[in-house]
C-alpha cells in the first residue's frame, strides 16, 4: 500500500473514531437533558403530591371539607400537567412508569371521590385513601430517585467510554505513526547509506526488492541514478584517459622536437661554417649532438618506464626505513640548498608491501621538488603516520616554499607539466603517480601560493593487502 | 653598417648555432635565453630583426612579439616553435609577425626570411 494511501486511511479512521465519539457524547447529552428535564418535572409533581397528602392530613385531623376540594383541585392540576408533559415523561421513564403513575393518581382520585360521596365514615376507606396517597407519593419518589441514579450512571458511563475512546485514538495514532516511521525510516536509512557510498565513489545499489510505496519509488530512482553515475564516471575516466593521451602526445612532440631541432641546427651550422672550424671546435659540435641524442634517449626511456611499467618487485618493508633511505639520497641536496629538515615519524607503524626501489624513486622525486621550491633557509618536514581506520600508512612531505598556483594544481600529475625554469622533464610526478597507483596507494597535494606545498602519499599496510610475513 | 639580429630561445644551442651561421652572413647577433632579459636589452640597443621561440617560461614569444611591435614598430619579428599550433600561428600573424617557422628550423629558410625582411625594410 502506498504511504499516501496509508495516511489517507489513518486520517479516515481517526475521523470515524472522532465522529463516533461525538455522536456518543451528543446522544448522552440528550439523554442527560431529558433526565434533568424529568427530574425538574418530577420535583413539581412531588411537590403536588406532598400538598395532596398535607390536605389529606388536614381533612382527617380537622374534618375540613375544603381540604377534600383542595386535593381534588391538586389532582386535576397534576393530571393536566402530566397530560401536558406526557411525551417528556414517557421519554424519560418509559410508558410503564407513566402508566403506573397515572393509574395511582386515578386510584387516589377515586378514593377522594368516594369519600366525598359519603363513605367518609368507613374506616376502610380512610385507610385506603391514605394507602393510595402514600403509594402515589412513594411511586413518584422512587421514579425520581431511580432517574437520579440513571443520570449518575449515564455520566459514569460516558466518562468510561470517553476515556476508552481517548486511549483508542491515542493508541491508534501511536501505532500508525510508529508503523509509518518504521517503514519510512528504514528506507531513508538505506537511502542515506547508499548516497554516502555513492559520494565516496562506490556506485552500489540497494539490492532488496523495493516496496510498492513511495519509498520504493525513491529507492528505484536512486538505484537508477547510481547506475547512471557509474556509467558516466566510466565515460569521464575514458575521456580523461584520451585527453591525457592527447596531452602526452603534445608533450612528446614538443619534448622531442627541441633536441631534434638542436641536432638539426648543429648539423646545418656545421656544414655552413665547416671551413672556419678547427679540430677542437668540430669535436665540440659532435659532442653537442651526442648530448642532445642522450637527452632524447632519456625522454624515451622515461616514457617507456611509464607506458610499460616494469612489474614491481614487491617485498615487506618498514615505512620509516624507506624515509631514512630517501634522506640519505637527498642529504647532499639539502646541505647545498641550506634546507633544514624536520622529521616527525610515528613510533609504531605497520610494515607495507612495496617495491622499495620504486617508492624511493617517488619519495626522492617529491623531496627534490620540495627542495627546489624553497629558497635557502627553508624547512622540509617529513612525517609518517598510521591511518588506523583505513589501515594505511601515510607519508607527508611538506615544504614552506613558494607553493603551486591553484590553476596549476590540477595539472601537476599530467605528463610534461613542469613549472621549473629549466631542466624539468615534467615526467617526475606523472611517473610517481603511476607508481603509487600500482601499489594501490594514493597521492594528493595541498598547496597555497607562498604557504608551501604538502604531498600526502598513502599505502595500504601489508596486512590490508594480506601480504604480511609474520615469521619474525 | 651591420644589421642587428636578436635571438631568444631557452634552448641554448638554437642561439649558439643561429649566431654562428648568421654572423657568417655579416650580421651582428646577440642571443638570450628568456624574454625578459631580451626586452631589457632592447631598451638599450635597437635591433633590426628579433627571432624568438614561442614557448618559454615567463615572458613567452607572443608577449615578446607584442612588446616589440608596440615599442619598436620597425623591428621585424620572426617566430620559431617546437610545437606548431594553428591558433597560436594565427594570433602571431595578427600581431604582424614576419614569419613563423616550426622546429626543426631550416637555417637557409631563416636566412632567406631575414634577407627579405631587411630588403623590404630598406625599401
Amino acid at each position: 500500500m502506498k504511504i499516501e494511501h496509508k495516511i489517507y486511511l489513518s486520517n479516515a479512521v481517526h475521523i470515524v473514531l472522532l465522529l463516533l465519539i461525538g455522536i456518543f457524547a451528543l446522544h448522552n447529552l440528550n439523554q442527560l437533558y431529558t433526565k434533568f428535564r424529568f427530574t425538574a418535572i418530577a420535583d413539581g409533581l412531588n411537590t403536588g403530591f406532598l400538598e395532596m397528602r398535607l390536605a389529606e392530613k388536614n381533612y382527617f385531623l380537622y374534618r375540613d371539607q375544603t381540604a377534600l376540594e383542595a386535593i381534588t383541585t391538586r389532582i386535576n392540576k397534576t393530571t393536566t400537567t402530566m397530560q401536558k408533559l406526557k411525551s417528556d415523561i414517557i421519554r424519560a421513564v418509559g410508558p410503564a412508569s407513566y402508566a403506573g403513575l397515572e393509574q395511582r393518581l386515578k386510584n387516589y382520585r377515586r378514593m377522594v371521590a368516594a369519600i366525598h360521596q359519603g363513605e367518609r365514615n368507613s374506616p376502610g376507606i380512610r385507610k385506603q385513601l391514605r394507602k393510595a396517597g402514600q403509594d402515589l407519593k412513594i411511586f413518584s419518589e422512587n421514579i425520581t430517585v431511580l432517574e437520579r441514579k440513571n443520570v449518575a450512571k449515564i455520566i459514569n458511563h460516558s466518562k468510561t467510554i470517553l476515556l476508552y475512546s481517548f486511549w483508542a485514538v491515542v493508541l491508534f495514532a501511536l501505532f500508525f505513526s510508529q508503523h509509518t516511521v518504521r517503514s519510512i525510516g528504514g528506507a531513508l536509512r538505506q537511502i542515506v547509506a547508499l548516497t554516502r557510498a555513492i559520494s565516496r565513489g562506490n556506485y552500489k545499489s540497494i539490492d532488496q526488492k523495493p516496496s510498492a510505496d513511495e519509498m520504493g519509488a525513491v529507492i528505484t530512482a536512486i538505484n537508477t541514478m547510481a547506475n547512471e553515475l557509474k556509467q558516466r564516471e566510466q565515460e569521464i575516466i575514458q575521456s580523461k584517459r584520451l585527453a591525457s593521451i592527447g596531452v602526452l602526445v603534445a608533450g612528446v612532440a614538443h619534448e622531442l622536437n627541441n633536441p631534434l631541432n638542436n641536432i638539426s641546427m648543429i648539423a646545418q651550422t656545421y656544414e655552413d661554417v665547416y671551413d672556419r672550424l678547427g679540430r677542437e671546435e668540430r669535436i665540440s659540435f659532435m659532442n653537442q649532438i651526442e648530448e642532445e641524442t642522450e637527452r632524447l634517449r632519456l625522454i624515451i626511456k622515461n616514457l617507456l618506464d611509464f607506458s610499460r611499467p616494469k612489474e614491481p618487485r614487491l617485498a615487506q618493508s618498514e615505512p620509516n626505513h624507506v624515509i631514512h633511505k630517501t634522506l640519505d639520497l637527498v642529504c647532499n641536496m639539502l646541505e647545498v640548498s641550506n634546507i633544514r629538515t624536520k622529521l616527525d615519524l610515528a613510533d609504531v607503524l605497520p610494515d607495507f608491501y612495496i617495491d622499495e626501489h620504486q617508492i624511493l624513486q617517488v619519495l626522492v622525486n617529491i623531496t627534490t621538488n620540495a627542495i627546489q621550491a624553497m629558497s635557502s633557509g627553508g624547512e622540509l618536514t617529513i612525517r609518517s603516520r598510521y591511518l588506523e581506520k583505513q589501515d594505511e600508512v601515510e607519508f607527508e612531505i611538506r615544504d614552506n616554499g613558494n607553493g603551486i598556483p591553484p590553476e596549476f594544481l590540477e595539472h601537476i600529475f599530467d605528463p610534461f607539466f613542469t613549472t621549473k625554469e629549466e631542466g624539468g622533464t615534467g615526467l617526475g610526478l606523472w611517473i610517481s603517480y603511476g607508481i603509487v597507483k600500482q601499489h594501490f596507494g594514493n597521492i594528493h597535494v595541498e598547496s597555497s601560493v607562498d604557504g608551501g606545498t604538502a604531498f600526502f602519499i598513502t599505502f595500504p599496510s601489508c596486512n590490508k593487502v594480506k601480504r604480511c610475513n609474520n615469521e619474525e | 653598417m651591420k644589421n642587428n639580429i636578436m635571438i631568444i630561445d631557452d634552448e641554448k644551442i638554437v642561439g649558439d648555432m643561429a649566431k654562428l651561421s648568421l654572423e657568417q652572413e655579416g650580421y651582428e647577433v646577440e642571443t638570450f635565453l628568456d624574454g625578459e632579459s631580451a626586452l631589457n636589452r632592447m631598451e638599450k640597443k635597437s635591433f633590426d630583426v628579433v627571432i624568438t621561440d614561442l614557448k618559454m617560461k615567463g615572458i613567452d614569444g607572443l608577449e615578446v612579439l607584442r612588446n616589440v611591435k608596440h615599442l619598436y614598430p620597425d623591428t621585424v619579428v620572426i617566430m620559431i616553435t617546437a610545437f606548431a599550433n594553428l591558433d597560436v600561428a594565427i594570433e602571431a600573424m595578427r600581431d604582424d609577425v614576419q614569419d613563423f617557422f616550426p622546429k626543426p628550423v631550416k637555417i637557409k629558410e631563416l636566412k632567406a626570411s631575414i634577407k627579405k625582411a631587411l630588403e623590404k625594410k630598406a625599401g
